[in-house]
This record gives C-alpha cells, sequence and structure tokens, in this order.
C-alpha cells in the first residue's frame, strides 16, 4: 500500500504519543510529560508532539503557565493531522470527493440522460457526441456510469451503516447480558452464517421491479450483512463488560440498554467508523456480483454491475463498455479502502491485526 | 475425541436443519412461481397451472406450512429434493454439476492457497523491505477488485492475446471442447480452457491469503520461544520454519477448511462468465426461474459444505495447536 512508506515515520510518532499518554496517566506531572515528549522529538514535529502529549495528558485541567504557551488541540483535529500525513489515504479521500462529485453533477455536463436511447448510435465508439461511446442498445455510457455510479455507491454506504448499527447492537448485547442469551445468541449467529447470505439476498431481490429494487438490495444486504461483523464486536465487548464503569453504571440501576448505547458502543467507536468505511467496499462488491448475475439492480434502472453485464456481451466488438465501468468500480472500491486504511491509522494506530490490509 | 466430534455433529446437523427450513420459508415468500407461466404466451388456464404448481408442491394457495411438510416428508423418507416448475427433479441435477463446479474450483484453491502462503511468508520476514511494500500495495490494490471485473478483465486481456497471435491458445468457454481420443490432446485442451478461470479464481485466493498468514507470521514471529529458538543457535530461517511458522499456520489452516463452502460460493461469477454449467450457474438458473426447490437444495449443499469446513478447522486447530485440549 502506498500508505507503507509514512508507516515507520507514523509509527515512531504514535510510539512518542504512546509513552507521553502513559507517562500522564500514572498521574506523572502534565508538564513532566509534556518536557519528556518533547525532549525526544525530533525538531519538526515537536510541536505537534507536545500537542498531542499535551491533550493526550489532560493539561487541560491543570492551568500551569505551559497551558497558556500551548494551543490546545482538539482529538478531531489530532485525528485530521494524522489521517493528513498519510499520502496514500489523502489520494483515496480526493479520488472519492471526485467520484461522489461526478455521480451527483456529472449528469450536467451532457445533454443525454440514463434513460435516452440514441437509435442513430447503437453502440459507437467514445466520439465529441457520446464521450464514452454508447452501449449496443444505444445508451450514453457516460450518462450510464453517472448513475450506475451514484447507485452503487448509495447501497454500499446505506447497507454499510445499516450493517454497523445491527452488528454493534447485537454483538455488545450478546457479550453484555451472558449467561444463556450469549449461548443462545451465538448459536443463532452460527446457525445463520450456515447458507451463504449471497443465495438469500438474491432469493429476496429477484421478486422486486425495476425501480424499487436498489431499495431491496440495499434491505438484503443489511438484513444479512452484519452477521459475521457482529461476532466479532461480542468478542471485542468481551473485555470492555468486565469495566469498572460498567459495573458502577450497573449498580447504579442504569438500564440494561443504556449501558449498551451510552458505554459500550461508544467504547468500541474507532472499530465501527473504520469498518463501516471498509464495509461499503464489501458491499459495493456484493451489489455489483449480484447486479453482474441480474440478480440485483434490473433496467431500467442501472448499476455499475449491470453495466458490466451489458459489457460481458459485447467484449468482442465494443470493449469500452467493459472498460469505463470497470475503472469507475476500481477507482471506488480501492478509494475506499485507502480511506479505511488511513482511518486506521489514525484514529487506532495500537491495532496491530485489526485488519487484513495492515 | 470421538465423543467431541459427535457433539460436534449433533449441534451442526439441528444447526443445518433450522437454517434450510428458514430458507424454504424465505424462499416461499419471496419467489413466485406461478408468475412463470403468466409470462407463457397465451397464458394457460388456470386449472392446469394449479394442477402443475401442485404436482411440484409449490402451489402458493396451499398453505406454506403444509407445503414445508410434505417436502420434509419426500426428503427424509425418499431423499427426494422436490420438483422444479418444469417437473424435472432437482436432486439428480445437483448431483451432475457438482462435479463441474469441483474441477474449475480445485485447481485455482491449491494454487491460491499455496502462492498466497508463501508470498506470505516471504513478505513477513522482510517486513517494511522494499519487497514487503511493493507486494502489499500490489495486493491491497487487487484485493478491492470485485470478482466479476477481475474475471471480465482476464477475459479481455486473454482475446487480445489470441488476436495478436493469430492462433486460439485461450478458450473463454466451457470446460472441454476436443471430442477425439488422444489423451494428451484431451488434457491440453482442457488445459487451455481452465487456465483463465483459475487464473481469476487464484488471484483473489492468494491475495487475501497473502495478507493474512504476513499478519499470522508477524504476529508470532517476536514470541518468546522463537527468540529461545535463535538463542539456542537456531539460524533465523530454520527458527521462523519451525517455530513460528507452525503456529502461524493454524489460523491459516482454519480458513482453507472454511474455503470449501466457496466451492460454490466463490465460482458463481467464474461460472457465469465462463459459461461452465456448475452448481453456481444452476443457482442463478434457479432464482431467474423461481425454483423454490432448486434454490433450496442448493442452500442446503452449501450449508453441508460450510458445516464440513467448520468441522474440519475444529479438528485441524486440535492437531495443530497443542495447547487446545478437547473438553
Amino acid at each position: 500500500m502506498v500508505s507503507q512508506d509514512f508507516q515507520g515515520t507514523d509509527m515512531t510518532d504514535e510510539e512518542q504519543a504512546t509513552s507521553a499518554e502513559q507517562g500522564g496517566a500514572q498521574a506523572a506531572p502534565a508538564a513532566a510529560a509534556v518536557d519528556s515528549a518533547a525532549a525526544s522529538q525530533t525538531p519538526v514535529d515537536s510541536a505537534a508532539a507536545a500537542h498531542e502529549a499535551a491533550e493526550d495528558a489532560g493539561i487541560e485541567n491543570m492551568a500551569t503557565e505551559q497551558d497558556k504557551q500551548l494551543k490546545r488541540t482538539g482529538r478531531m483535529t489530532l485525528y485530521v493531522h494524522r489521517y493528513m500525513r498519510n499520502p496514500g489515504a489523502v489520494f483515496g479521500l480526493v479520488l472519492l470527493i471526485v467520484l461522489t462529485f461526478f455521480s451527483i453533477f456529472g449528469k450536467y455536463l451532457t445533454h443525454w440522460s440514463y434513460s435516452d436511447l440514441d437509435y442513430m448510435a447503437l453502440g459507437a465508439p467514445p466520439s465529441a457526441q457520446h464521450w464514452l461511446g454508447t452501449t449496443p442498445g444505444g445508451s450514453d455510457l457516460y450518462a450510464m456510469i453517472c448513475r450506475g455510479l451514484g447507485r452503487s455507491l448509495s447501497i454500499g454506504i446505506i447497507s454499510s451503516i445499516g450493517n454497523t448499527i445491527i452488528a454493534a447492537i447485537v454483538g455488545t448485547a450478546i457479550a453484555y447480558f451472558r449467561g444463556w442469551f450469549e449461548k443462545v445468541g451465538m448459536w443463532l449467529l452460527d446457525m445463520l452464517l450456515v447458507v451463504p447470505s449471497f443465495l438469500l439476498i438474491a432469493m429476496m431481490v429477484r421478486g422486486a421491479s425495476g425501480t424499487s429494487s436498489w431499495l431491496w438490495l440495499v434491505f438484503g444486504l443489511t438484513v444479512f450483512g452484519w452477521i459475521g461483523y457482529a461476532r466479532v464486536l461480542r468478542t471485542l465487548t468481551l473485555s470492555l463488560r468486565e469495566l469498572e464503569y460498567v459495573r458502577a453504571a450497573q449498580f447504579m440501576g442504569v438500564g440494561s440498554f443504556r449501558i449498551i448505547i451510552r458505554h459500550l458502543i461508544p467504547n468500541l467507536g474507532s472499530v465501527l467508523i473504520i469498518n463501516t468505511v471498509l464495509g461499503v467496499v464489501s458491499a459495493v462488491n456484493s451489489e455489483t456480483s449480484l447486479s453482474f448475475l441480474g440478480l440485483g439492480i434490473k433496467a431500467p434502472d442501472t448499476s455499475l454491475g449491470t453495466l458490466l453485464t451489458d459489457g460481458q456481451s459485447v467484449i468482442l466488438t465494443q470493449p469500452w463498455v467493459l472498460v469505463f465501468p470497470a475503472i469507475v468500480l476500481i477507482l471506488l472500491t480501492f478509494s475506499m479502502q485507502l480511506i479505511g486504511d488511513g482511518m486506521r491509522d489514525a484514529i487506532d494506530p495500537y491495532s496491530r491485526s485489526g485488519g487484513k490490509a495492515e | 475425541m470421538i465423543k467431541y466430534i459427535i457433539k460436534r455433529i449433533v449441534n451442526y446437523i439441528v444447526m443445518l436443519f433450522v437454517a434450510v427450513s428458514m430458507t424454504y420459508f424465505l424462499a416461499s415468500a419471496f419467489m413466485s412461481p406461478r408468475s412463470m407461466y403468466m409470462m407463457r404466451h397465451p397464458i394457460p388456464p388456470e386449472a392446469s397451472i394449479d394442477r402443475q404448481l401442485t404436482a411440484a408442491n409449490i402451489n402458493d394457495k396451499t398453505p406454506v406450512i403444509q407445503r414445508y411438510f410434505t417436502w420434509l416428508k419426500n426428503i427424509f423418507t425418499q431423499w427426494n429434493w422436490g420438483l422444479a416448475p418444469d417437473q424435472s427433479p432437482v436432486g439428480p441435477q445437483i448431483a451432475s454439476r457438482a462435479a463441474s463446479s469441483v474441477q474449475l474450483v480445485t485447481l485455482a484453491t491449491i494454487l491460491g492457497i499455496l502462492l498466497g502462503v508463501s508470498i506470505g511468508v516471504y513478505t513477513a520476514i522482510r517486513q517494511y523491505q522494499w519487497q514487503d511494500r511493493v507486494l502489499n500495495s500490489v495486493a491491497t490494490f487487487l484485493l478491492v477488485i470485485p470478482a466479476a471485473v477481475m474475471a471480465l478483465l482476464v477475459v479481455l486481456a486473454a482475446i487480445q492475446i489470441n488476436t495478436a497471435s493469430g492462433t486460439r491458445i485461450f478458450y473463454v468457454t466451457g470446460l472441454h471442447s476436443y471430442q477425439g481420443s488422444n489423451p494428451w490432446l484431451y488434457f491440453v485442451d482442457t488445459l487451455q480452457h481452465l487456465i483463465l478461470p483459475t487464473i481469476s479464481m487464484t488471484i483473489p485466493g492468494a491475495v487475501g491469503y497473502h495478507l493474512t498468514q504476513r499478519t499470522y507470521l508477524l504476529d508470532t514471529i517476536n514470541a518468546d520461544y522463537v527468540r529461545t529458538a535463535r538463542a539456542k543457535g537456531l539460524t533465523l530461517n530454520k527458527a521462523i520454519r519451525r517455530h513460528a511458522l507452525r503456529t502461524s499456520l493454524i489460523p491459516t489452516a482454519q480458513s482453507v477448511a472454511f474455503s470449501i463452502a466457496s466451492v460454490f460460493t466463490g465460482a458463481v461469477i467464474s461460472e457465469s462468465i465462463y459459461a461452465v454449467n456448475g452448481l453456481g450457474k444452476y443457482f442463478v438458473t434457479a432464482i431467474t426461474m423461481n425454483d423454490i426447490n432448486g434454490s433450496v437444495a442448493i442452500a442446503a449443499f452449501s450449508g453441508v459444505c460450510t458445516l464440513v469446513g467448520a468441522l474440519l478447522a475444529d479438528l485441524f486447530s486440535v492437531w495443530l495447536d497443542p495447547r487446545i485440549k478437547l473438553s
């Protein structure tokens, strides 16, 4: 990955930030933590590191003289700084913004609509009239890609967010309630994983008609996509449920649901955000596969997967119908992956084996 | 040991039963075989449609519970998985197509594991050196390419090569086309057909195993027992091979066992692109034809594959990892 080039420097910064944080956590004077961090830092980064250390050591509670010299760095600012240090991640973000703008406003650049058919140019190669050529049916490929990208993007994002919400609630609840609830819950999750979800989604979406099929696809991807993820979150919650403040909340008589929502899930925040971003990649992949097989988005609507099917049938004579949607699709998934990896490095620097693409 | 396995198997059978029953109800709720008849031209008389649907036990006028019990009874008493809407039996179809799928997937799976694990070990030993960075960048890029795009781009490249060379080096459809009896030509012909699907299925597999194996090996490479081995005088390579690699292979072995299920799901896209008449293709046809019994039978088959994989994964980890005790 491109970000690997900078991982080395990131690591050292983060390690130093960690040591400063630990120093602060052991009730050492915050000023000392700042000093040690600043001393161990290279001159270039020393100001930023001092900010980090100050933030992490909780210096804001102490009205010392350093406080006036140091500008306080908020947590979000810190994440943004760390993220922006990673050129691969920035590239991914720019790519995604470009793609999103293209999918929303791209249709105003051409007078063709995705549903128009130009009978004078059936399967025409790219030209001034049709920028990316036309499909054998006479649709303008540029307009189709615009529309298809918007569909794939919205399906991916909505279902990934839905998956995260369901998985977070179910996964933490199973771990939190323990006992027979946990046993039954785990058994049910395992049972739901027996039949591949791909099959079940295809069955559900099959019956939907052309215009509403994308909503059914979102529904299917959300209903069956969260299961494996909930198991992972349950494992992570096993250690969270032992924390003192969770016990304290229980003894105070706070309701179980409230504990799950207010105390357990926010603790998984970074994991959830990263997995939501990476979940978009897999949701887009599933959407593409289903639509490609004719089991997802259907005409008159279009998605990148449907366009690939069109491209496959004319792979010999009109390769542009295949190549352009394929490129856009790869750019989309790759940008999401870069953003996800960048966010992992920025938000969750201590997780070493959090994912496959370290 | 025997007791443990039996307990596991019983649990898995119950799981399978519940999952398949759930699939049956889901399929009955969302698929409408009647619409297949309504699309015919001219539309057959309603009595005739009803008779055919009832014969296949998929008539939506019969209560779904009653259909479910008839279906169950047929499976348990006669091992009869029901009829498709066109009255052809489902069971034999699946059996004959499984062979094609296995033929298509086997080579790709084995190559994917071998390549992936060896690249993973190679890069883990050279963490953050240029080889590691280059291979990781490539892997991350390949990892996110959707299966359909990957296969179609492979086909596109193969067609370009065919055109450029003027001869037909690669076949892009089917598994065989040679009709004669010369075994050597038959072998070459099979290879010409298999090479493209194998490439397009090996790449995602290898990339996945590469990234996971790299992570696992990096997790164990700094463990105390590896340092002890080094301190006792083993060379770095030997210490890694004998001590670190063995532990890090446990999770990989588990995911290999689970990949048995991909005999079915992994090949759906490849089968439809390379026109191989396997299970994946049958599944797509069954869904498009509103074939309830066919889809459920496929779901059951893939469920069995998943659970056999899970059982193998359990046994693998017991066999490879001395720290795990059966209880």
